[in-house]
């Protein structure tokens, strides 16, 4: 019974993944839990906490949910929606300081771009532990002592997430194509909704095929085309589905100049449309529209210290840290998605961001301000 | 009153906020926030939780009291910081960016007057609890709350007027801000049950709009 309501609750919040979905926030217990028993966190994003509580079943703790306006971790947590004043509310009115005896409290890694573990330990007292990057992981995090192995930290794009995101553009897409085109063109509701659908799925599903011709550095292509631009595979997505209408068609023996045009016209628009942001989409890639991807993060090797607090946070596994010599280094620096968190959480201030131009943001700044919808921080327009 | 709810599209844009509220409210938070304020008395303490770009602080401190506005806006604090001078009042108010679960720091029983306008909608019921019992705690015996907030309403059918009203805004708000605000439930009760008696209470016609006098024994 359980198992299909979160099924069902599954596959709605899926649907409409592009929308926040709050859920109460507070504390949750799992089990039986004591004083000893671990703490942790997650945002109010409905999906979020379903998924940690099947993920926490059978394991005595507890849950803190915390207000991040219905948003995912990495959303909120990049955009300013997900702060320390979230995770400190949670701590201080929930109730869970009389409840147990430690103060360690185990956050999601992707919260790392906007929640400051040493500001939380101040205003506190809580150590903010920062625990795997997806839920399910976090039974073997508990069985390697609440230590993560590389894998746990990475975030990847498997084929079920693929799907996902694939859903989660269609539908609402869909659901509008099909709105628009009711007054004037009814009779093709049903072909154009499969339409965005087999699209969006052939775009999402064939991403490994492609994926490594997507360079977020390189300049976009006039500003219509997006990542299409910069991908190119989608027009091959493209071509390749004309020509099997034409052959679908042909065969089918009403083939007519018109029709051809008509879809290939209503299907380019669709691409267009789901790949306005594909790369924004992927946790692997950052969004071609914000211009955070054009920062590179620069190590001053004078003032880290071999801490490795980046290397705890960095979920694309650019660092590695040397303790004996006290040093990180970037050998995979080429893999960085400029997600601020390694920044954000350097204790020295031995990591920052520098533009194109060679200007540097200082980790201040990206800690104060967050990225909007259309990425960008706030610091120009308020700098006055 | 339902207008309120917009208010979160100018929040996510602290610049506009001012004058948007001002359009919004057609002046009646104004009145609201005079009225509250009277309660204060020349060189008492006060703290304004939840003070925003500063209205209701600005209020305070025009009644000669020295007041602290808490916020987590920082954005929201530049604004109200700008206001305060321009007013030339920054020699009797202090501003701070930190949360209503921060007042675990305020020293008891040091404050003569705690106020809020517009916050408590904003916080979970564990914050609210959790408000209410630092305020009583941080107060001086005979100390004041004033509150001004959304509320819902206690019968049925203004509930449903007041939901037919807002809906649309909520969904228009949702849109643009990701975010709705909410309305305080029960507040009396709440007020009340963190051991504050109850002075006056004024609730505007469709019963959505309280301001809340409320003593420390
Ligand atoms: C609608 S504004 C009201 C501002 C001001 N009192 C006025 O009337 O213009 C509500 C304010 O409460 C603040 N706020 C929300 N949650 C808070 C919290 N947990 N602690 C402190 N302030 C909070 C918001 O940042 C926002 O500035
Ligand atoms: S860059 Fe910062 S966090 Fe990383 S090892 Fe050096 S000092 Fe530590
Ligand atoms: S190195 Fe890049 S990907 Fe890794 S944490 Fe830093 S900004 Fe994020």
């Amino acid at each position: 019974m359980n198992l299909i309501k979160y099924f069902v609750l599954n596959t709605i919040e899926t649907l409409l993944r592009v929308f926040p979905f709050p859920c109460k926030t507070g504390l949750i217990k799992m089990g039986n839990p004591g004083t000893n028993s671990p703490v942790f966190l997650t945002c109010n994003y409905h999906l979020a906490v379903e998924r940690v509580k099947r993920a926490l079943k059978g394991i005595d703790c507890y849950l803190l949910v915390a207000n991040s306006r219905g948003i995912n971790v990495w959303c909120a947590a990049t955009g300013g929606l997900f702060t320390n004043h979230d995770i400190i509310s949670v701590l201080k009115t929930s109730g869970i300081e009389g409840l147990v005896d430690h103060r360690k409290v185990i956050l999601p890694q992707l919260a790392a771009t906007g929640i400051e573990a040493r500001t939380i330990k101040k205003k506190t007292g809580w150590n903010v532990i920062w625990g795997p990057v997806y839920a399910k992981d976090i039974p073997a995090f508990i069985k390697n002592k609440f230590k993560k192995t590389p894998k746990m930290r990475g975030v990847e794009f498997p084929w079920m997430q693929r799907t996902e995101m694939a859903v989660a553009w269609a539908f609402p897409i869909s659901i509008i194509a099909a709105i628009a085109v009711i007054p004037f063109w009814p009779e093709t509701i049903f072909l154009l909704i499969l339409l965005v659908w087999g699209l969006a799925c052939l775009i999402f599903l064939a991403f490994p095929i492609y994926s490594h011709r997507l360079n977020s550095e390189r300049k976009r292509i006039g500003f219509i085309f997006f990542d299409f631009g910069r991908g190119g595979f989608n027009l091959f997505i493209w071509i390749f589905f004309i020509l099997a209408l034409i052959l679908y068609s042909i065969l089918a023996g009403d083939f007519t100049w018109g029709s051809i045009l008509r879809w290939g016209f209503i299907s380019l628009i669709a691409i267009l449309i789901i790949s306005l942001d594909l790369m924004g989409s992927t946790p692997t890639y950052k969004s071609g529209l914000h211009e955070d991807r054009l920062l590179k993060v620069i190590l001053d090797e004078t003032k880290c210290n071999g801490a490795g607090f980046c290397d705890q946070v960095c979920p694309r596994d650019c660092y590695r840290v040397n303790r004996k010599e006290q040093i990180a280094t970037m050998p995979r620096v080429g893999r960085c998605v400029q997600c601020g968190a390694c920044i954000v959480q350097c204790p020295f201030n031995a990591l920052y961001f520098m533009n194109p131009k060679g200007e540097i943001i200082p980790p201040e700044t990206i800690r104060k301000f967050k990225l909007n919808l259309i990425g960008k921080r706030l610091t120009q327009t308020e700098g006055k | 009153m339902s207008t309120y709810i917009l208010m979160k599209i100018l929040e996510s844009t602290p610049s506009r906020y001012d004058s948007g509220i001002r359009i919004l409210t057609l002046g009646r938070l104004d009145r609201v926030y005079n009225r509250l304020t009277s309660h204060i008395k020349r060189g008492q303490r006060v703290l304004d939780l939840g003070c925003g770009t500063g209205a209701l602080t600005l209020y305070a401190a025009q009644k000669d009291a020295k007041v602290k506005g808490i916020d987590i806006n920082s954005q929201m604090l530049e604004i109200a910081k700008k206001r305060i001078s321009e007013a030339n009042l920054s020699h009797r108010i202090d501003l701070y960016e930190m949360g209503v679960a921060e007042l675990g720091s305020e020293e008891s029983e040091s404050y003569d007057v705690v106020m809020s306008g517009l916050c408590f909608s904003e916080l979970s019921e564990d914050e609210i609890i959790y408000t209410l019992r630092e305020a009583k705690r941080i107060l001086k015996p005979r100390g004041l709350v004033l509150i001004a907030d959304e509320v819902t309403p206690k019968s049925l059918s203004k509930r449903l007027i007041n939901w037919l009203i807002k809906f649309p805004l909520v969904i228009f708000t949702h849109l643009i801000t990701q975010t709705t605000t909410n309305t305080v439930k029960n507040l009396p009760e709440k007020i009340n049950k963190a051991g504050f008696l109850i002075d006056s209470i004024k609730l505007n016609k469709i019963e959505n709009f309280i301001e809340l006098v409320g003593k420390k024994p």
